[in-house]
């Protein structure tokens, strides 16, 4: 259900550049994380630690002749900026939770792009057994991919690999048949920013929590798991390219905690 | 009960933390990112350590040379003789009272301090005034060396009185854009108390001073040291402490000593009031317009309580009860604002509804002028304890004098700042390795004189009492006191010099003396024809026949010719000869009412001081009896009515009397080698303990040497 959200939320700007998608999603993440950080956390013990620690640094301004008042000032701070980290724990524990969800979903939209035409990737299929003679998969591959390379079994992984090319753009679905199931993994081909599913993953909570766009095999599959090597996405940060598929994450990072130190005042949180 | 529920706090930071690292761990997506909220924790943090590493570092570093740079510039030319010296002062509090309750048992740690080292009675300035007193503390010497005289002075040019301790001026340089007006300088403040305080003496021989609300001290001084001023820094609206008071009362008498009265009217509904606050004057537009702040009152008559809303803050109020200290912040321009502080009481709610607001002081995090040296030691001590009084004249004796607040709100604010000034206290000692350390406490003096009709029977403002909760708020505030100097003795070492002292005491303040109505009376002032005698600031004075007046609280001039701008009394032979005979007609003066002495002796201040600014000195000082002082009238400069009155106000108590009859006090833990010590000796004291020969214009002398010190 909340892919179904996010792909709406989303849909507006996917014709766009990734980082304005960014910019665009960290301010309602910062409103919330924000208003969860004022109503979950103790504001005013976090207005006095950070008191202390602004006064502790007076103090080495103050007494800058004195290294032992120095000394003392620098070991108050040390104890009060634990104390502050501490204090920021509680609300994190409420914010992390569904801040997590959303930034999983957002990392199938901004950490990697989609093929262009004429560009290669590994396609990996674990299987649920491993070792022994090779496993009878046959593979479908839409027109407008094609694969460069015949398969390769790796007995001690359980993994049969491809190279897999892109002719044209659009979306595909690979077709999997072994021991008379039957299995899909979607291919997308585009520049623009949408969607992507790198992995289909095995049965599990933790695995389908962290790669959410397509549904998991089921517990007793023979395959387990499919992968698709997407390339990482590249943030364009005033003329510079940075490719990397958590580059994304470090600007929202960024984004959020700017967006977060504007709004604290209006918003009437101490942070 | 606490302790429970700081174990369910913390177990549920523990499970929450252990959440948390749990989400983190598995999905690899998340691991880069905390949110913003526990980002600005954890890279506010680095960004602290990191600059407390870079400020420890320079400090370090530079540390060597700094020390080497002192010890050239600023080389000491002897050992001192103690490691720290430390001044409590307990602005007021009175020799007689102290004594009678030290031999009752009520101030043990006074008298655990005078058993180590001795009590005194200290001899004050004339006049017995905080702002002489103290100045001479500061300085080692007569008035006529520091220019402190009173709290007011005179324009000779206009009559008019002035504040004698600093002069606020406007900014000269601005630049005119429409109605903008750009400062390109800073306003020019200066203290006028002249002659050079110890404190900057020791730091020129690199000896640290902490000196904390030392009367005098706007602006601060600048030295080797820390300082938080005190008299007479002004409030936000640049006075020396205006109350509020909005209110639906029709318009009445304005408040004679120095309140504002704003109109609160409805607003839409009958509960509902709302009402502009004034504030500072805006000095970057034409004209300087005030800057406003609106105010809405929602009240609840039925429970007196109400729900205000100023600057952003909404406060729950309950009839009769002082709120915390609020913040208000006034826009000047677009990204630039003054702050100040203020603490509000609902004062009725019924038939009429009423809100007292007190002087806004000066926000010390941020100040709007320079309060402290260096300027961000308020900051500091802001961060220490939280927001506190600024104002010179913290209490707001003059709400109480009007009847706007009563005895119990004062009494809440007096020991609430006397709380703050602890603090202080505590902090500059536990700092302090060496060097000096004052702290002066206000509270006895404003305790002294608010309180003094619960214990003088008969006094004329005695009528309105019928509290018996302060009947002995006088005794409560030296027991006070006692705590402050116990808890201080435990903190100090046993080669610490502690000094407790006050500047003078206090009597009673029973009836009024308008010496402008007696100079009247006596033909040595006369009024303009058709001149109505009440009005304010001698207006109605014809100055060509007028020989003598009185501005101020202390004193009376001559008018003299070139000094006052219409002087009519020559400044050889005549003005002797007219000042010797107006102090013989007030030498002994009786209250024709009551029969008693109101006047013991007027003293020449010519003989009294010496310096190069006694010409600045009233030319004769009043040493009034016991039970007088001068009238509120003769205060605000009308001629009108009776030489002698009643006193009814709350402000029943004063030291405005011949200072022989008000002595301070001063203890010590140490023997002290005068008898008879005078606040002129602490300066060369302090100097003497950290080995530095007192200053030649010094008028005291040194009270402890290396001898008695054995």
């Amino acid at each position: 259900m909340l892919g179904t959200v996010i792909d709406w939320l989303q849909a507006p700007l996917s014709g766009l550049p990734a980082m304005v998608g960014v910019i665009v999603w960290s301010i309602p993440v910062s409103v919330f994380a924000l208003w969860v950080f004022g109503k979950t956390s103790n504001q005013d013990k976090i207005t006095a630690v950070k008191n202390k620690i602004a006064a502790s640094l007076f103090e080495i301004r103050l007494f800058n002749d004195d290294l032992r008042a120095i000394a003392r000032a620098q070991w108050e701070i040390t104890g009060h900026v634990l104390r502050y980290q501490g204090l920021a724990l509680v609300p994190m524990v409420f914010i992390l939770p569904p801040l997590v969800l959303l930034m999983v979903q957002l990392h199938m939209f901004y950490g990697f792009r989609g093929f262009a035409p004429g560009e290669t990737a590994l396609l990996r299929v674990e299987l649920a057994t491993t070792g022994g003679p090779r496993p009878d998969l046959a593979i479908e591959v839409p027109e407008g991919l094609h694969l460069e390379t015949p398969a390769v079994w790796v007995p001690s992984l359980g993994e049969l690999n491809w190279e897999l090319a892109a002719d044209a753009p659009g979306d595909y679905e690979l077709g999997f048949t072994i021991g008379g199931t039957t299995a899909t993994k979607t291919v997308s081909v585009t520049d623009r920013v949408v969607r992507l599913s790198p992995e289909r993953p095995p049965s599990g909570f933790m695995d389908q929590l962290e790669w959410p766009s397509e549904p998991p095999f089921d517990r007793d599959a023979q395959i387990r798991r499919i992968t698709i090597a997407y390339p990482e996405a590249t943030m364009e940060i005033f003329g510079w390219s940075w490719e990397w598929s958590f580059a994304w994450m470090v600007v929202f990072f960024v984004l959020t905690m700017v967006f977060a130190f504007a709004l604290k005042k209006p918003m009437g949180v101490e942070l | 009960m606490t302790t429970t529920t700081h174990a369910h706090r913390w177990s549920g930071v523990w499970v929450g933390t252990a959440l948390v690292f749990l989400v983190l761990g598995a999905p690899a997506t998340a691991d880069a990112y905390i949110g913003p909220g526990a980002g600005f924790a954890v890279l506010g943090s680095f960004a602290v350590i990191f600059v407390t590493m870079i400020l420890a570092g320079v400090s370090i570093l530079a540390w060597p040379f700094r020390t080497v740079w002192r010890m050239i510039r600023h080389r000491r030319k002897s050992k001192p003789l103690v490691k720290r010296t430390i001044f409590i002062g307990f602005d007021g509090q009175d020799a007689q009272i102290t004594e009678r309750m030290m031999a009752e048992g009520k101030l043990p740690n006074f008298s655990r301090l005078a058993e180590r080292g001795c009590y005194r009675r200290l001899r004050t300035t004339f006049p017995s005034i905080t702002p002489v007193a103290w100045s001479s503390f500061s300085t080692g010497t007569n008035p006529g060396r520091h220019n402190i005289f009173d709290f007011l002075d005179r324009d000779p040019r206009t009559y008019l009185p002035r504040l004698s301790s600093a002069h606020i001026g406007p900014v000269e340089k601005t630049l005119k854009i429409g109605k903008l007006r750009i400062p390109l300088a800073k306003p020019d403040i200066r203290l006028l108390r002249m002659s050079k305080p110890w404190w900057t003496i020791l730091g020129e021989n690199n000896i640290w001073s902490t000196i904390i609300r030392v009367p005098i001290t706007f602006p601060p001084d600048k030295f080797y040291g820390a300082q938080l001023g005190a008299m007479c820094i002004p409030d936000l609206l640049g006075t020396q402490g205006s109350f509020m008071l909005f209110t639906t009362r029709p318009e009445d008498e304005a408040f004679q000593e120095g309140g504002i009265r704003v109109s609160l009217s409805r607003n839409g509904s009958a509960t509902s009031f709302e009402a502009t606050l004034l504030g500072p004057e805006n000095s970057f537009f034409e004209g300087n317009p005030p800057m406003e702040l609106p105010l809405t009152i929602d009240v609840d008559p039925e429970s007196g309580t109400a729900t205000a809303a100023i600057s952003g803050t909404r406060l729950e109020l309950r009839t009769g009860e002082l709120s915390d200290w609020v913040k208000l912040d006034f826009k000047v321009i677009p990204g630039m604002k003054v702050s100040g502080l203020t603490r509000i009481m609902l004062t009725e709610t019924g038939e009429h509804v009423s809100l007292y607001m007190s002087p806004i002081n000066i926000e010390p995090g941020k100040p709007a002028m320079p309060i402290s040296h260096p300027s961000y030691y308020s900051s500091y001590l802001e961060k220490k304890i939280g927001p506190f009084a600024t104002l010179g004249l913290a209490e707001d004796t003059w709400a109480l004098n009007e009847q706007i607040t009563d005895d119990g709100t004062f009494w809440t604010q007096t020991q609430d700042v006397d709380g703050e000034r602890e603090q202080m206290l505590d902090i500059a000692l536990d700092r302090l390795r060496s060097g000096a350390l004052v702290t002066v406490f206000d509270a006895t003096d404003r305790v002294n004189h608010m309180y003094w009709r619960y214990i003088d029977e008969g006094h004329p403002a005695a009528a309105g009492v019928d509290d018996p909760e302060y009947a002995d708020a006088i005794e409560r505030q030296y027991i006070r006191n006692d705590g402050i100097v116990g808890r201080t003795l435990d903190k100090i070492n046993d080669d610490d010099v502690l000094f407790v002292l006050s500047d003078h005491g206090c009597t009673s303040f029973r009836r009024g003396v308008n010496l402008n109505a007696w100079l009247l009376k006596e033909g040595y002032l006369n009024l303009k024809p058709g001149a109505d005698p009440t009005q304010p600031w001698l207006q109605s004075v014809d100055w060509s026949t007028t020989k003598a007046y009185a501005v101020g609280l202390v004193g009376m001039f001559l008018n003299i010719r070139g000094r006052e701008a219409r002087g009519i009394v020559d400044p050889g032979e005549e003005a002797k000869a007219v000042k010797r005979q107006i102090a013989a007609n007030l030498q002994g003066l009786v209250d024709t009412e009551t029969g008693d002495i109101a006047i013991n002796e007027a003293f020449d201040t010519d003989t009294l001081y010496r310096g190069p600014y006694k010409g600045n000195a009233p030319d004769l000082l009043m040493g009034y009896n016991h039970g007088y002082r001068i009238s509120w009238d003769c205060a605000s400069g009308v001629v009108a009515g009776e030489v002698f009155e009643d006193n009814v106000k709350a402000w029943s108590g004063d030291h405005i009397v011949d200072p022989r009859l008000v002595p301070g006090i001063l203890l010590c833990n140490h023997e002290v080698s005068s008898a008879d010590p005078h606040i002129v000796d602490l300066a060369p004291t302090v100097l003497t303990l950290f080995g530095i020969r007192p200053a030649a214009h010094m008028d005291g002398r040194p009270l402890l040497d290396k001898a008695s010190l054995k």
